[in-house]
């Protein structure tokens, strides 16, 4: 075996076992990583092991609990809603129809006790006069903020 | 490239050139805090606390764009053996590392009251962290031994190994599900950010592209005249 | 037999006279792992909960000790300048130091694991997994550890050096190894986790014999 031959051999081995580590890593990205659910893929979710519950917060349905420190509210992709029950600091982007994720875990009730909420912004950065001129002409199309009122 | 390798003729075309960079540097970066701080409005959602993405956005691509250099003066240095490829990946490192520094530190001041938290282990924010790691590690490595030469070598290859990273760091937001927003500006469908916004934006990065060349040719600069020193050093011990 | 089983029953072989070096870095896994229990208290949901990822970190660590000598030998006594002039290539020369490294410090760990496990209450089910993981990842560490030993041949302070440079490195190996057995220990598929530790694995198989070669044969100009 020559020379040249054997460092072809060695190039496309090298070659084939980095396709092969791409094949790998494209078929691992179809699945659930990072134990991140949606309310309706919540029922293949553990129970009792800390998880992220990720959606919009439904609209009218947050509830502030007469001890002052205890929240309730609803989380639904659209399709299913899950009650959450949260005692702490609402971070500032905390709104209705917004997109938050949060940290807990799923109770045997199926009420999700959140440890932590955490609110996800989107990539959109708007002064508020555009967007209301944009409402107003009914060409508002950011997805998330569904024109929910403020909370805090 | 190679007329650039001639010392003298870097260091006429740094002087000519430094006075302009640093001069625009310090125009664009005074214009754009003017305009982030006081033109731009406050954002639909964030309000006031929008104001933190105009120094974070521009150090968080710096801190790429810096890292991409330091990859692409090493791959011509180990290649070509240019000298001066080398003195500008060290120059350039140290320079990277701040950026990814006032990155994280200005994400972590934003995170508190939008997201609720200082800090979040999401792919974003991780892949961020070693990216500072990885620069210290090269600053580290650089000066680790006795032979500079041997330094700037092994170095060059720590920066090319590294560079798997910067991909990492720019797809994390797509291909996980992140705490940490998309991009806004380089995104399919055009910029989701507002002019008014946006030229801010755009202003501050030009002049923190501009301050990162001239802190460059100032420490290549520096890092040359430093060698010349050296070599008449030796020549006069030599002499005597 | 070829060059390249030669170079890496004479490591063994070294290895196998200097038993202590191996013994002393399993020693090290166990007594770092056991130092946690005592640290943060026996509570053993709370230890049972952390096994996985102390385990991999103190694995992480462990590996990290035997690394500065890797080549430092070789290159002080000068057959690294032998090996660098023989047929068989500098990368295929890399590959041996790196599996040699391994047979001697990362299959050790690999058995050494699951008994931690069980002296941190970690649920049974999760043993299987924890060793798969380990046997997949660890590999990875042996290599990326071989390029940073290459890397920093020579220089002042290499055993400070090398954990600064391999250890970040080595964190898409942690994340996903204490990932596959998180899983496993939830009832959730590791598959995922355990394809992104081959991939790894792969990756590292190809770049760090290229890169560690590229290091070496700087040391020796």
């Amino acid at each position: 075996m020559t020379r040249k031959r054997r460092r072809l051999i060695v190039v496309l081995a090298g070659m084939a076992l980095l396709s092969g580590a791409v094949a790998l890593v494209l078929s691992a990205l179809d699945e659930n990583l990072s134990y991140f659910y949606q309310p309706s893929e919540l029922s293949a979710a553990p129970r009792g092991r800390a998880i992220r519950l990720g959606g919009l917060v439904e609209e009218g349905s947050l509830e502030r609990q007469a001890d002052g420190v205890t929240v309730t509210f609803r989380i639904t992709d659209l399709a299913e809603s899950v009650p959450v029950v949260y005692q702490g600091l609402l971070p500032d982007l905390f709104r209705e129809g917004q997109s938050v994720i949060t940290q807990g875990t799923l109770g045997p009730d199926g009420t999700f006790v959140a440890r932590e909420v955490l609110a996800k912004h989107d990539e959109t950065y708007m002064p508020r006069e555009v967007v209301d001129a944009l409402k107003k002409a009914g060409q508002w199309r950011g997805g998330q903020e569904g024109g929910g009122k403020g909370t805090q | 490239m190679h007329r650039f390798a001639n010392p003298g003729r870097f260091l006429r075309l740094a002087n000519t050139l430094l006075p302009w960079c640093a001069g625009l540097a310090a125009v664009s970066i005074a214009l754009g805090l003017y305009l982030a701080l006081f033109v731009a409005p406050p954002d639909y959602q964030q309000g006031e606390s929008v104001r933190i993405m105009y120094v974070h956005v521009p150090a968080a691509w710096m801190a790429l764009f810096v890292y991409t250099a330091v990859a692409a003066a090493s791959a011509v240095a180990l290649i070509w053996r240019h000298p001066l490829a080398d003195l500008v990946a060290k120059a350039s490192s140290p320079v990277g590392a701040s950026f990814t520094f006032l990155a994280l530190v200005t994400g972590s001041l934003w995170g508190k009251p939008m997201w609720g938290t200082w800090w979040v282990w999401d792919a974003r924010l991780t892949s961020m962290l070693v990216l500072f790691f990885l620069y210290l590690g090269h600053m580290a490595i650089m000066n680790a031994f006795e032979d500079p030469a041997r330094g700037f070598r092994a170095a060059a290859v720590l920066a090319l190994v590294g560079f798997v990273n910067v991909p990492i760091i720019h797809f994390s937001v797509e291909w996980w599900s992140t705490l940490h927003q998309p991009s806004s500006v380089l995104r399919l469908g055009g910029p989701a950010i507002h002019a008014s916004m946006l030229w801010p934006l755009l202003v501050m990065m030009l002049g923190f592209k501009l301050y990162y060349v001239s802190l460059l040719l100032v420490r290549v600069k520096a890092e040359l005249l430093a060698a010349r020193l050296r070599a008449r050093a030796y020549a006069a011990l030599d002499a005597s | 037999m070829s060059a390249f089983a030669r170079l890496v029953a004479r490591d063994l072989r070294l290895a196998l006279r200097q038993r202590a070096d191996a013994g002393m870095v399993v020693l090290f896994f166990v007594l770092t792992a056991a130092l946690f229990p005592l640290a943060v208290g026996p509570e053993p949901n709370l230890l049972a909960r952390m096994a996985p990822g102390i385990i991999w970190v103190t694995a992480l660590l462990a590996v990290l000790l035997s690394l500065e000598r890797l080549f430092l030998a070789d290159y002080e006594d000068g057959s690294l300048e032998l090996l660098a002039l023989a047929p068989l290539p500098l990368e295929a020369t890399v590959l041996a130091k790196a599996l040699a490294h391994w047979l001697t410090t990362g299959l050790p760990l690999v058995v050494a694991g699951p008994l931690l496990a069980l002296l941190y209450n970690m649920d049974a089910a999760g043993l299987p997994m924890l060793v798969l993981a380990m046997a997949l990842g660890s590999p990875s560490l042996s290599l990326i550890g071989a390029f940073g030993a290459a890397l920093t041949l020579g220089a002042r302070r290499g055993g400070v050096l090398i954990p600064l440079l391999v250890l970040p490195l080595n964190i898409p190996v942690l994340i996903f190894g204490v990932a596959a057995i998180d899983a496993a220990l939830a009832g959730l598929s590791p598959r995922p986790h355990l394809l992104f530790l081959g991939a790894l694995f792969l990756v590292t198989l190809v770049t760090a014999p290229l890169a560690g070669a590229a290091a070496l044969r700087q040391a020796l100009e």
